[in-house]
């Protein structure tokens, strides 16, 4: 999606460093887990730690590499991501799950996905679109989870029929 | 999609109809099959949904699968979201007491009110037919010689097929620790590791090795019922070898925990009237599956036995603590 | 020549007009829920299976054909026009195949996808007819550590294959590595890296991972980037069909990716995803515009889904001769052929040979039947992207979580699609490529099993990874991959042709 190439300035890459930090801590988490592992008693040539304790190792050799690349390449101009639409979105992927947490259904909760999805990407009405979405969910629910069985969680609105 | 939507008219027609329904005792079921589509407890909860349906034991049957974890996953869910709800039931089986021991889940089998055993499956142990052991007694010597020279074939690690290899070694003596167990995790894998002769054994359900012990490519040393049985007429049980082992994969069907006695009672009757159907029969017969019905008391005391013993063989073979 | 008679006595009775409605009818289902982002041809059939007790035996079979094959081509039309794989084989056809979508040359990658299919699925069956017995002892012979060495040949060439930075592509790989460990492991059956919650006791599942990655990755990097990103997606540029040059570039992607599949899909381990990734890499290196590669490069679709399909036939090869089920869809394949009265087993060519050659020609049959009904559906299903984007998208979303939920009705499966979705649109923003996660996830755990395999049953002795003559070749092959364009610099003193990354 990097249409416009970035051109480097001066100063490290903040975003790499952060990057690299990720990794260094996806590596202690990696390599935790292999200490533990390995002090469980069961007999086998190569135990379940030997692979975490490699791909532990792999990760912080990269988190040194991503910093070092960090400084020797600078910093990078990215161009600014907006930060409204994407949050209409994420709002619609975890309006989801609570909405299924609560047991609205499959039709109401994916029927908001899909509104606050057009709405992030700059279409409403959100009633609308969520009433829309919501109708044609419900043809999909019960498409799949009538005709074939496949379980799809049910809420008020699927109980109908 | 004409049978799609007929399907889809028809269960729509039912469930507006609850009055219409006289001739069925219970209304409305949902088993869970805690595993996913296509497996044998998913085809186990599908045969359970389709005799009960063509037999109108029960008007309406759904089959929701909710895989993972050996079965622990299904079982929490069913244990946490249906207290006291006499129309859900869950499919399970002998594997799921394994699971719930090693992967130490919050959640076991005396929490859920077994209804019955339904079905089972017997353990056996095969090599290739070019193998120089010929009989279990040659197994006994090789695994005494050096037990971790014998590599062991078979699903995955706690598995049954993994604790009847411990019980095994564990009942001739040797420390279930040494097993050199190697897991796989598809039934077609194992076996051709064993058919390419990578392994010494394999240790799997009979039926796995069946096909191909009567086209001469395995031989099968020893199975863990503890009678021979009428599939395999020449095959020696473990105990026959002086090998005190006796172990079955079983699948069951368990109603909701806090569920009141009378409601047991009709759910018990409504599997007991399925088992000697008909229907039941010749869908048994269909999927290879063998009858081992088992209900009541007999059967709670058969599931405290089996937990009990696995959970100090695992132990044994370091799985758990 | 017993086995043309047997084979067109099956064609026979395939091609009655009543077996033809249902392998229409088959197919038409199969790529309908194949579509589904997650649902694979696995599960498909599982869903539909049930549909085809109703019929006579020859009827049914053909039918479940048909949802077979409806069910893989479904998966690649998603990943070609959605960007949604909805399986883990099909993974490899959306890097090039939405790219070429997006530019307006959808209806050239469907195509190229359904008739390299067709191709692939028609030389297989021809080799699955003729040469099953021979290949399926030179697959039983392969050990773990002819596994292990072919996992390797996989990485490397993988590697060298995904974009031009190295730190990149390794930190996307091994942060898919780490993700392959999550779970219960299967040699010992310890739980890793799951903290105690039981839904990450299974694993990380990798189409819910691709999916993530790929669509709502995508999804989310679009949005942010608001009216900058106002590429427009062109739904048909050129022609809806494949030119000239699109055939050219195709056929012997086709082919290589055919024998590429097959013979992996019959080893009881290969599975369908490496060959896909192996003829990726090799149509890459091949390629005389290894520049496309990344932007929409018609062999990265031809390749991968002929492999793809070839391999699908190869899985029959162990089920029909040894009775060996080697993969999900293959155990359910078997769940299919007993409701029929058929045992799969060593014993089945010889008892039952009318359901046998049966089979294989409704297979043909089917394949054929896909292609009649989706070549002339191409030009309406190119159309799907002309839908505004705010509803594209949408829908887009909708159906990622529809065949996620469908696969798993778990909200912590649904959890995990949006961390990954986040996960892919941090990588796309600082330019980290996407693919190797995926390959991570797959390869990894692969790799370990079959190197614990070994070494356990070698009780230890890490010269068995050597020994074999197998493996050997397998290590060498490896190395030219790793090491051949600098051999190629050394000796022509030319920088050999590397292809441009992936994003």
């Amino acid at each position: 999606m990097s249409d416009s190439r970035p051109t480097s300035t001066a100063g490290p890459d903040k975003a790499r460093f952060v990057i690299a930090f990720a990794l260094a801590v996806l590596a202690l988490v990696v390599g935790w887990d292999a200490w533990r592992l390995s002090g469980i008693n069961t007999y086998s040539a190569v135990g379940p730690e030997a692979f975490p304790a490699i791909i532990a190792a792999g990760l912080a050799l990269l988190a040194l590499a991503n910093a070092v690349e960090a400084v020797r390449e600078g910093a990078q101009d990215r161009p600014r991501d907006e930060a409204g639409p994407m949050a209409w979105v994420l709002a619609g992927l975890i309006g989801q799950i609570v909405l299924l947490a609560f047991g609205a259904g499959f039709a109401i909760a994916t029927g908001w996905l899909f509104a606050a999805t057009a709405k992030g990407f700059g279409r409403g009405p959100l009633w609308g679109h969520f009433l829309a979405g919501a109708a044609m969910c419900f043809v999909i629910y019960v498409v799949f989870a009538k005709g074939l069985q496949l379980a799809l969680p049910a809420g008020p609105l699927e109980r109908l029929i | 999609m004409k049978h799609l939507f007929s399907g889809a008219l028809l269960a729509t027609a039912v469930a507006v109809a609850p009055f219409g329904a006289a001739f069925a005792e219970i209304n409305e079921l949902k088993i869970i099959a805690p595993a996913a589509p296509g497996g044998g407890w998913d085809q186990t909860a599908r045969s359970i949904q389709h005799v009960l349906q063509s037999d109108k034991l029960v008007e309406n049957v759904q089959v929701l699968n909710v895989p993972g974890a050996g079965g622990t996953i299904g079982l929490a869910q069913f244990v946490n979201s249906s207290k006291g709800d006499p129309n859900v039931m869950i499919v399970g089986g002998y594997v799921m007491v394994g699971a719930i021991i090693t992967n130490r889940s919050p959640v076991t089998l005396a929490e859920v009110t077994p209804i019955a055993r339904l079905t089972g499956e017997y353990e056996a142990i095969a090599v290739p037919a070019n193998s120089p052991l010929k009989s279990l007694a040659d197994l006994v010597a090789a695994l005494k010689a050096d037990p971790q020279k014998v590599s062991w074939a078979g699903g995955s690690a706690g598995g049954t097929d993994h604790i009847t290899a411990g019980l095994f070694t564990k009942a001739i003596g040797i420390d279930p620790r040494k097993v050199n167990y190697i897991a796989f995790s598809g039934g077609g894998e194992s076996l051709a590791s064993i058919l390419g002769g990578k392994v010494t054994v394999g240790i799997s359900s009979l039926s796995e090795y069946d096909a191909q012990a009567k086209a001469g490519k395995l031989r099968i040393l020893g199975v863990s019922s503890a009678e021979r049985l009428p599939e395999a007429p020449d095959v020696p049980t473990f105990k026959e070898a002086g090998i005190d082992v006796e172990i079955q994969n079983w699948r069951m069907i368990a109603a909701a925990p806090g569920i009141t006695a009378e409601q047991k009672q009709e759910l018990s009757q409504t599997i007991e009237k399925m088992v000697k159907s008909k229907a039941w029969t010749e869908m048994l017969a269909q999927k290879g599956w063998a009858n081992t019905y088992l209900s009541g008391a007999a059967f709670d005391a058969q599931l405290a036995k089996d937990i009990a013993a696995t959970q100090t063989i695992l132990k044994d073979i370091g799985l758990a603590q | 020549m017993d086995t043309f008679a047997a084979l067109s006595q099956g064609v026979m009775v395939a091609l009655q007009p009543m077996n033809l409605l249902f392998a229409f009818v088959g197919v038409m289902l199969g790529t309908a829920v194949g579509v589904l982002p997650g649902i694979g041809p696995a599960l498909t059939v599982a869903l539909l299976l049930p549909i085809t007790f109703k019929l006579d035996p020859a009827g049914s079979l053909i039918m479940f054909a048909g949802i077979y094959y409806g069910g893989m081509y479904g998966g690649s039309t998603a990943s070609i026009l959605l960007n949604t794989p909805g399986e883990s084989a099909s993974i490899v056809t959306a890097l090039e195949g939405n790219k070429m979508a997006r530019a307006g040359r959808g209806g050239p990658a469907l195509a190229t996808a359904a008739i390299g299919s067709f191709v692939a699925g028609t030389i297989a069956t021809i080799g699955l007819a003729l040469i099953a017995p021979t290949i399926v002892d030179l697959a039983i012979s392969f050990g773990p550590e002819d596994y292990f060495a072919l996992m390797v040949l996989a990485f490397t060439t993988v590697s060298a294959a995904f974009g031009s930075s190295v730190t990149r592509g390794l930190t996307s790989l091994f942060i898919g590595l780490s993700l392959g460990l999550i779970g219960i492991d299967l040699q010992s059956g310890q739980a890793r890296l799951s903290f105690g919650v039981p839904d990450l006791l299974d694993g990380v599942e990798v189409t819910t991972l691709a999916v993530a990655l790929f669509a709502i990755g995508e999804t989310l990097s679009v949005v942010a980037a608001g009216a900058r990103a106002d590429e427009i997606i062109e739904p048909v540029k050129g022609s809806v069909f494949m030119n000239r040059e699109d055939w050219k570039r195709s056929w012997k992607p086709w082919l290589r990716g055919t024998f590429l599949g097959f013979p992996i899909g019959a080893m009881p381990a290969g599975g369908a995803e490496i060959p896909t990734f192996l003829s990726y890499a090799l149509e890459k290196r091949l390629c005389r515009k290894p520049g496309e590669f990344g932007n929409g490069a018609i062999e990265g679709v031809a390749g991968p889904e002929a492999a793809n399909n070839a391999a699908a036939a190869g899985v029959l090869v162990p089920l029909l001769t040894l009775g060996l089920p080697t993969s999900a869809t293959a155990a359910i394949m078997l769940a299919g052929f007993q409701q029929y009265g058929m045992n799969p087993g060593p014993l089945l060519f010889a008892t039952n040979p009318d359901l046998v050659w049966g089979l294989i020609a409704s297979l043909f049959i089917a394949n054929g039947m896909l292609l009649v009904l989706n070549l002339p559906l191409v030009g309406l299903w190119v159309r799907l992207l002309a839908i505004p984007r705010p509803w594209l998208y949408g829908g887009i979303l909708v159906f990622a979580t529809l065949g996620t939920l469908g696969a798993n009705p778990s909200l912590v499966e649904l959890g995990m699609l949006l961390v990954f979705g986040l996960l892919g649109y941090v990588l796309r923003r600082y330019d980290y490529p996407i693919a190797p996660v995926v390959v991570g996830l797959i390869l990894g755990p692969l790799a370990e099993q079959q190197l614990r395999r070994a070494l356990a049953i070698s009780v230890g002795d890490p010269l068995v990874l050597f020994q074999s003559p197998v493996a050997l070749t397998l290590y060498v092959l490896s190395a030219l991959a790793l090491f051949g364009p600098l051999l190629f610099y050394v000796i022509t003193g030319r920088k050999a042709p590397v292809g441009a990354d992936e994003d």
